[in-house]
């Protein structure tokens, strides 16, 4: 399979957020900005890069090797929580701005689970480095897209006249709700 | 065996990064000075702003490495200062400030003001002027869609029954939130004690502010003229076509509206508490001046909305 279509797929087609349905949590708890969506989108996709690359080669060097597959929960959860400590010591140290710019969110990626997801995936599809890198990387833009587009339509609804029983988290889960059937629309693009 | 093998390698992965992190803990370890922890600590933690940094963390930095005031913080007060100053190890300058709070130059609501329409846009106020599409006829007065509501940190701001907002003193913090929310500029800080004000910001000639609003000013210099003839002639103006009070030196008196016709020079209008506030006497914490109106406007609904 190609690195396009990977790519392509993980990015729209099979939306991580939109089709899968991970990584609802902060999908609606961080899309009330535009900025702060950015932000954590940046973010999840800098982690989700490198969980993708750190899991191939636990799981190809490690867990395979040693016939230790049902390992790869465990293991990936470990990996997730250690390289999210590396990473906010490694932005702190490198560039406060950008370490205060992602202020809480940084540490939060820990228990998203679409970081989870992306690990357990590149395993499941037997990917090799290459593949790996792409699909964490596009999974997570997809990521990023997805509570961006939310962020946008979440600024509007904030000035719009929304009836009563419809305000707050309602409007939200069905403004959600039809972003997925959007994306719905997607499906079938690429055999994926 | 595998149980084993399995515990042994996520032992070691385990182990693994704990001592990559430990090393990494070290090698990327950032020095923060520890008094800006201690000075953050001690502020409110609501980044309100007030202090015109963006938030209690910026100003706390502000505070331990550029050596900015200590009393800055307006919610916290005099308070709030000894204890930064506290942290920072140096005097607290001036005694206790004046109690600052937000003061609302209208009292056009919809008993005192011509509504002819009815405002169906977005619900907020910015919105309704640049839309031109306002319901009440007076150009310069409160739209009434809350705007400064919405803006408040403290929950210290609220629209009467009738629609104007007003001020509940004892919350109010002077963090200057809803002085920029406003677009018709009406709401501005003043010093609490200080307590006669023009209520009014139409610029409107007197014929015309006569017709759309029953408590705007028309200009009639009735309370310059008092001002003068107490020997004050500085404490009350007329600029252009409104009677502005100074407040440079906060001497206008509440005695020079008591002949003002359409009582738009009036004493603590829009606010709540104050009494609280000022320590003369406890009374209990339904207004006087916006008690009565809302009172009286209570079948009225949300006001602006009402014809």
């Amino acid at each position: 399979m190609s690195i396009l279509l990977i790519a392509i797929a993980a990015v729209v087609v099979n939306n991580f957020v939109l089709t899968y349905f991970v990584g609802i949590c902060p999908f609606i708890g961080v899309s009330k900005k535009i900025d702060a969506a950015l932000s954590m989108g940046i973010a999840v996709t800098f982690v989700m890069t490198l969980t993708s690359i750190v899991t191939w080669f636990i799981t190809d060097l490690i867990l395979v090797r040693l016939n230790m597959p049902y390992l790869e929960y465990v293991a990936y959860i470990v990996v997730i929580a250690a390289l999210v400590q590396l990473v906010e010591m490694f932005i702190k140290k490198t560039s406060p701005a950008l370490y205060k710019a992602l202020g809480i969110y940084l540490p939060l990626i820990t228990t998203n689970c679409a970081v989870l997801f992306v690990a357990l995936l590149q395993a499941m599809r037997n990917y090799n480095f290459i593949q790996a890198t792409v699909f964490g990387f596009s999974a997570g833009v997809g990521f990023a897209v997805a509570i961006v587009i939310m962020a946008g339509i979440r600024e509007q609804i904030e000035i719009a006249d929304v009836p009563k029983p419809f305000r707050g988290a309602a409007i939200t889960l069905i403004t959600a709700s039809i972003l997925a059937l959007a994306f719905m629309g997607f499906s079938g693009l690429i055999a994926a | 065996m595998t149980v084993l093998l399995a515990a042994g390698l996520m032992g070691l992965i385990g182990l693994l990064f704990s001592i990559g992190l430990g090393i990494a803990s070290k090698r990327f370890a950032v020095e923060v000075d520890p008094k800006i922890d201690g000075v953050e600590k001690t502020l409110p933690g609501v980044n309100c702003g007030g202090c015109g940094y963006a938030s209690c963390a910026m100003y706390a930095e502000a505070v331990a490495s550029k050596g900015a005031p200590v009393d800055l913080c307006v919610v916290g007060g005099a308070k709030t200062a000894r204890e930064v100053a506290h942290v920072m190890g140096v005097a607290v300058s001036g005694e206790e400030k004046d109690k600052i709070v937000a003061v609302v130059f209208c009292q056009g609501d919809s008993e005192a003001s011509a509504f002819p329409g009815e405002y169906r846009g977005i619900k907020d106020c910015a919105a309704a002027v640049y839309s031109q599409d306002v319901s009440k006829r007076c150009k310069y007065g409160c739209v009434g869609l809350g705007s400064c509501v919405a803006a408040c940190p403290f929950d210290a701001i609220h629209l009467s029954a009738t629609g104007i907002p007003f001020v509940d003193a004892e919350k109010c913090t002077a963090c200057g939130k809803c002085v920029a929310a406003c677009p018709r500029n009406l709401i501005e800080l003043h010093p609490l004690k200080h307590d006669a004000f023009v209520y009014c910001k139409s610029q409107d000639p007197g014929v015309i502010s006569r017709k759309v609003c029953k408590k705007a000013c028309i200009a009639c210099n009735i309370c310059v003229k008092a001002a003068a003839n107490d020997n004050n002639a500085d404490a009350v103006r007329l600029e252009g076509n409104l009677a502005v009070v100074n407040t440079k030196a906060y001497a206008a008196k509440a005695e020079y509206g008591a002949k003002c016709p359409t009582k738009s020079y009036g004493t603590y209008i829009n606010i709540v508490n104050k009494d609280r506030v000022l320590g003369r006497q406890s009374v209990p914490a339904q207004p006087v001046e916006v008690g009565a109106v809302s009172a009286e406007g209570s079948g009225e609904g949300e006001g602006p909305g009402d014809d």
